[in-house]
């Protein structure tokens, strides 16, 4: 007999009722590799905190090719810093999340120059007002001002003016 | 079989000089979602189209795996890329990306059930509905299973290509890393899918990691892997291969060493 037929296939188990349907497994599982929730009953918790890590590491990979100044400014401690602020945080896209981290780190005065310089060139040639809703090209000639970075934006070309000063 | 033939490389924008340099390429393969859909194409894979050089678009946030219905607007972003490229096939996995509004950022297993079965093959009925071109299904690496799994891999893969009449696209990098993680044979996995189905296959490097092998895209094809390709042509060899690559590129001529070794393995004409 093929092993691989359809008609080896078994059957649906008997419905169990501490089963929920498809969509809601599919959520709990999702939320609880990236947004924190408790993991769903049954999976083998340490391959779910492999996954949880993996799944950081990628996003802090796409975050590092819209941010590599931001990247390049926090080495050797990029993907720890990354991975601290983007755990149980769900995804939002590397651009945002980049900016939404270089944001923090400002406020927190942990901003490299090199990010401070990177996100002052976003901050030129993209609007982004706030968390959740994707950045949009500025359309008039505009200027970004981070810590000492300053840079202008005309007809969509970036020119960093002045870099942040670098630490000593 | 419709799709590439020979030893075809994953075009990013960051090796295009590299690809574009390589003189006997039969194919590209290029990420869906990053190229937009009303085009322009990269000016480097119009070169390559102009070239002769085919394209095999690659979707990798569709989610055909989501119990809910596939969105029709990703469907039609693929479906736009399939003709700029005037591409013959498309691909996609057999993974689901997002549930209950979030994202998960990267590809996720699906439980091997006769519901996700069911779930998977109405959202592949539905893309196949729109695309102009046949579409390969990949599996994807898994670091966990479902708790509640019915069927085993083979027969979950057979079951779902059987019913929505998709070609495989066997990723023998995702073979080795799932046999490897769940300490079994890569070779009875082989044995058992119906690899006259296989569209073609994707190599990749990996790295080890907290016990764990990962199917990163960020090193060589490691012996296993390249040993595991020949596994796979010595029952049957698939029309193309496929070398991806995504980061912590090589310089070129450890590329070049690595695509000459999959074509030696794979019986391919060398494309270097």
């Amino acid at each position: 007999m093929n092993p691989a037929s359809p008609a080896n296939v078994p059957a649906t188990r008997p419905t169990d009722p501490t089963v929920t349907t498809l969509a809601a497994r599919q959520a709990a599982l999702v939320a609880a590799l990236v947004a924190g929730a408790p993991p769903p009953p049954g999976f083998a918790p340490e391959a779910l905190a492999a996954t949880r890590t993996a799944l950081l590491r990628k996003r802090a990979g796409e975050t590092a090719r819209y941010w590599p100044l931001l990247a390049t400014g926090l080495h050797p401690r990029w993907l720890e810093v990354f991975q601290h602020w983007a755990a149980g945080r769900p995804p939002a896209g590397a651009l945002c999340e980049g900016w939404e981290l270089a944001r923090q780190l400002q406020r927190a005065g942990e901003l490299p120059p090199l990010g401070a310089d990177e996100l002052a060139c976003w901050q030129a040639g993209y609007h982004y007002p706030e968390p959740g809703r994707p950045p949009r090209p500025r359309r008039l000639p505009s200027w970004g001002r981070v810590g000492g970075a300053v840079a202008i934006q005309f007809a969509g070309r970036v020119r960093l003016l002045r870099s942040a000063r670098r630490r000593t | 079989m419709t799709g590439p033939v020979g030893l075809g490389i994953g075009w990013r924008p960051e090796i295009a000089g590299f690809v574009a340099g390589l003189p006997g390429l039969p194919f590209v393969e290029v990420i869906a979602e990053s190229v937009p859909a009303a085009g322009p194409l990269p000016a480097e894979l119009t070169a390559l189209r102009e070239r002769g050089v085919a394209v095999v678009p690659h979707g990798v946030r569709l989610s055909l795996g989501g119990a809910e219905p596939v969105d029709p607007a990703r469907v039609a972003h693929l479906a736009a890329v399939a003709e700029l490229t005037d591409a013959a096939l498309v691909s996609e996995h057999i993974a689901f990306v997002r549930a209950g509004g979030l994202e998960a950022g990267h590809l996720l297993p699906l439980p091997r059930s006769r519901e996700a079965v069911t779930a998977v093959c109405a959202n592949v009925a539905r893309a196949q509905a729109e695309l102009p071109v046949p579409v390969a299904l990949e599996p994807v690496a898994a670091l966990f299973d479902w708790p509640d799994d019915e069927l085993d891999e083979a027969a979950f893969l057979t079951e779902i290509l059987d019913r929505t009449g998709a070609h495989l696209l066997l990723d023998i990098a995702n073979v080795y890393a799932n046999a490897r993680n769940r300490g079994a044979d890569p070779l009875d996995l082989l044995d058992r899918l119906p690899l006259e189905r296989v569209a073609y296959a994707h190599v990749a490097g990996g790295a080890e990691q907290d016990g764990y092998y990962h199917d990163t895209h960020t090193s060589p094809v490691s012996p296993p892997v390249l040993d595991l390709v020949g596994e796979l042509c010595t029952r049957h060899r698939p029309p193309a291969l496929l070398l991806e690559r995504d980061g912590n590129y090589p310089p070129a001529a450890a590329l070049r060493a690595e695509l000459d070794a999959l074509a030696a393995v794979g019986g391919l004409p060398v494309v270097t």
